[in-house]
């Protein structure tokens, strides 16, 4: 109903003005406003650490401001906990996932509001039944008394969509929703939060995926550097060099890699038939020194797994892997660097790339402490610092010393810290899952140019993306994954349109309908 | 872990050390006397031993229940090496400890080839280990052990005044420098750090993980061998009882220190402190005529108040991490 737009404009959803919260040594937010009307979708941008988490955990109640007024329907409101802000109405899917992985996908969605009857026992079958209305609605097809360990992070990311849905909230806050989801499944959401926003709901979608943003939402706030660049503007008078500038202070650069022929490099790693216990099947793979070779594919057509085949983190059960043309066996993945010297930067940078809680050093030392060690494992003092130092420097990473927690450091340098870990283990096979998501605009070129600059310089790189854009910009030749096989290799001719459509059709042909939902 | 935050710790643990030993100078008669402080530092040795035994599992983020099973076990072994079989006492000492890292190891071994959570595997080894202690003794002690041994437990080395200190206390610091070390400068201690706060990261970085989580229990059953020597050469016999009232001290100990239960930070010098602490409320509570029921009670109090302490300690470092997963990029710099 898009009356509800002539409503008096002073009633706001959800007005917050002034915002001020600081950590030690960070100012995070300086001064935030951010009004959100009923029936809206608000998009809410920034490179990272300018300060849209540190928004959205104020709202949920996470955090408390230091200054500043925040309001709900006019209505003054100072949340303690996350569950005052969930009765005043705001519901938010989380970019860190939020679910409980020993319970049913059912439990997950009726945590906050469990159905009871006779007082207090809870009703299994309505909730069973309401988790079925929430999840038809996104149309995904789960058994809602599956364990959501069980399920992929994919289909997790819908569950907690659901969820969140399911709370019938006025106020609803996405926080990076796309990010693990195929076009399809991001196409039906989008059809769902158009649908609520008729009905008058106040959506707040964060995002770094530019497209998403121009094609779903009406208005834009831009946060940089914790304050505000742009409040509340209407996103039809802006085009997408505008927003970037707002968002990164200046216009945006990309660079335009030159088309490789790589074709007659000396082959470094070769599959031959490889089939994994994780899934992918009979994989026949070249990658040429100083090749970018592309893996594409939808979430899960089984390239992370492949991926983890390669450095021997899953069993392969027939094929045969090759190194410089000699048969390797690769036990784990110790075994890939110390023996081969294959490195694997992992997708999931903060449980599986990175220890949190421990220092830069330590964290990149990692992959070189059994090259420093001398008798009895002893390490010098100084040798870390100076075996990676030089790396750190190399890829800029913005810390304000090497004793500093990764956990403090932003996303973007912290996929850098994931990254030097690698280049000091001077490995000579780089394999890099989704080396960019949920990394800001102006890191992203940082890290393309890295890579690029990286494989000029012999390193061979098997690059997994999502992203096709990074694709069609990066890689020499793109080898396309469908349901666990090669569907085909195609060699990148730098044209996007063209190389999407090419990439595409190997994926419909391959697949035929993927997207019928059950 | 931060740093400024580690320092709080443990001048904080040293302010309380402090109080109470001031509180027991005025109230506990002969708290300040020599045999009082000699006793003491007989007992912190033993008990910052078993602390850092337990400390170097919770590093790896696991824990050994069976600390005290060893310990007791490779007690009544030594005696048995030294009085039945007649080695001499270094080489009993020797094999005890190597049989101490071949238990520990076993542990390791259960763990990292069942994938089952240490707790469960290490409680089971304790009643194994225990039992196995008592049907082999038939619960008889081994009491006639060399003179050189059980004097090293009984006579002071140092004696400085009305100071005189046990030199089971050096061969604690001696331990603690080492570990200190090990952890600071080796490859080894890195390992069990970075295994301890994230298996998987460390795994996927080329650490051998599994071989860090068995060398760390064999590690583990070292020393709590070490403590059970320790305890019999102090006691002047191998009681199968030894061992029994280890748990509670082995946990307090490190965790009051300041080592995080969750694992990936230790603090080596902290569960000395940890030691010394509990050892000090022991007696002094003691001298102060309270029954014994009440220390018991009063040293769970302590453990509480340390997990509470703990429990704060992850909050802020995770409040760390996630305040600054927004810091902006240019203010971090800076």
């Amino acid at each position: 109903m898009s009356t509800t737009l002539e409503a008096p404009p002073q009633t706001y959803a959800l007005e917050l003005r002034g915002i001020r919260k600081a950590f030690p040594g960070v100012q995070a937010l300086d001064g935030v406003d951010l009004v959100m009307r009923p029936g809206e979708i608000h998009a809410l941008v920034g490179e990272n650490g300018a300060g849209k988490s540190t928004l959205l955990k104020i709202i949920t109640g996470i955090y408390r401001p230091d200054e500043g007024t925040l309001e709900v329907d006019g209505q003054s409101r100072a949340f303690g906990s996350p569950r005052d802000s969930l009765h005043a109405g705001i519901g938010i899917v989380h970019q860190e996932r939020n679910l409980i992985p020993k319970f049913s996908v059912a439990e997950n969605i009726t945590l906050e509001q469990p159905p009871v009857r006779n007082g207090q026992w809870i009703d299994r079958d309505r909730m069973r039944t309401e988790s079925e209305r929430w999840l038809d609605l996104l149309q995904i097809p789960i058994d809602p008394e599956r364990s959501v360990e069980d399920l992929s992070v994919a289909q997790r990311q819908l569950v907690e969509i659901a969820k969140a849905l399911s709370l019938e909230s006025r106020i609803l806050l996405l926080d990076e929703p796309t990010a693990s989801l195929t076009p399809h499944e991001t196409a039906v959401l989008f059809e769902i939060l158009q649908r609520l926003r008729d009905d008058g709901v106040a959506i707040l979608f964060v995002s770094h995926k530019l497209e998403e943003i121009f094609a779903i939402c009406d208005r834009v706030t831009v946060l940089r550097d914790g304050k505000v660049a742009a409040l509340d503007r209407d996103l039809r008078e802006l085009d997408r060099d505008q927003l970037v500038t707002l968002m990164i202070g200046r216009s945006e650069h990309v660079a335009e890699f030159p088309q490789r022929d790589l074709s007659e490099a000396p082959v470094v790693l070769e599959l031959r038939d490889v089939t994994s216990a994780a899934g992918p099947t009979d994989i026949d793979l070249a990658l040429h020194k100083g090749e970018i070779l592309g893996l594409y594919g939808l979430v899960g057509a089984g390239r992370t797994e492949l991926a983890r085949t390669i450095i021997g983190d899953v069993p392969m059960t027939s094929g045969e892997i090759l190194v410089d043309g000699q048969s390797a066996i690769i036990s784990d993945a110790r075994a890939a660097l110390e023996r081969y010297r294959i490195g694997y930067v992992s997708e999931n940078r903060q449980t599986e790339g990175l220890i949190l809680s421990h220092s830069v050093l330590a964290n990149v030392a990692m992959t070189v402490w059994s090259r420093l060690a001398t008798w009895l494992g002893w390490i010098q003092p100084g040798a870390e610092r100076s075996a990676v130092g030089p790396f750190i420097d190399r890829l800029q990473v913005k810390t304000p010393s090497l004793e500093q927690q990764v956990g403090n450091l932003s996303g973007g340098n912290q996929q850098k810290v994931s990254l030097s870990k690698w280049l000091a283990a001077q490995t000579a096979i780089l394999i890099v899952d989704e080396p960019t998501v949920g990394i800001d605009v102006k890191t992203k070129h940082e890290l393309h140019e890295l890579i690029w600059e990286l494989a000029n310089q012999g390193l061979s790189i098997l690059l997994i993306s999502s992203d096709m854009p990074e694709m069609v910009q990066l890689a020499d030749r793109i080898v396309v994954m469908v349901d666990r096989r090669v569907a085909g290799s195609l060699p990148n001719n730098r044209n996007y349109d063209d190389m999407s459509q090419q990439i595409m059709s190997l994926i419909h042909r391959r697949a035929d309908p993927p997207d019928t939902p059950a | 872990m931060n740093l400024a935050l580690r320092m709080l710790d443990r001048t904080g643990l040293l302010a309380v050390i402090v109080v109470f030993w001031a509180i027991f100078v005025v109230f506990a008669d002969g708290f300040l006397n020599r045999v009082t402080i000699f006793g003491l530092s007989r007992t912190v040795a033993v008990t910052a031993v078993i602390g850092l035994s337990q400390m170097v599992v919770l590093g790896i983020g696991q824990m050994n229940l069976a600390v005290g099973a060893i310990g007791g076990m490779i007690g009544v072994f030594t005696g048995w090496l030294m009085q039945s079989v007649g080695l001499p006492v270094w080489a009993a000492v020797i094999v005890a400890l190597l049989f101490a890292a071949f238990v520990g190891w076993v542990n390791g071994i259960i763990i990292t080839k069942t994938g089952i959570n240490s707790f469960i595997v290490t409680l089971g080894m304790a009643s194994v280990i225990t039992g196995l202690v008592f049907i082999l003794t038939k619960a008889e002690a081994f009491r006639d052990l060399p003179d050189a041994y059980t004097s090293f437990g009984k006579v002071p080395w140092v004696e400085l005044g009305w100071l005189e200190l046990s030199p089971l206390i050096f061969i604690a610091v001696a331990i603690a420098i080492v570990m200190a070390l090990v952890y600071k400068r080796t490859t080894f201690g890195r390992w069990m750090l970075a295994t301890g706060a994230n298996p998987r990261a460390a795994e996927l970085s080329g650490v051998p993980v599994n071989f860090v989580v068995q060398a760390t229990h064999a590690l583990s059953g070292l020393l709590a061998g070490a403590a059970g020597i320790m305890i019999v050469s102090r006691l002047g016999s191998a009681l199968p009882s030894i061992g029994e009232n280890w748990l509670l001290p082995s946990f307090a100990a490190p965790i009051v220190g300041g080592t995080l239960l969750s694992g990936g930070a230790v603090a080596v010098f902290g569960t000395l402190l940890g030691a010394l602490l509990i050892e000090s409320v022991s007696v002094g509570l003691t001298l102060m005529n309270v029954p014994s029921f009440w220390i018991q009670l009063f040293i769970g109090l302590v453990l509480l108040l340390a997990v509470l302490i703990d429990r704060a300690r992850t909050v802020a470092v995770a409040r760390g991490q996630r305040g600054v997963r927004q810091t902006p990029a240019g203010a971090t710099s800076g």
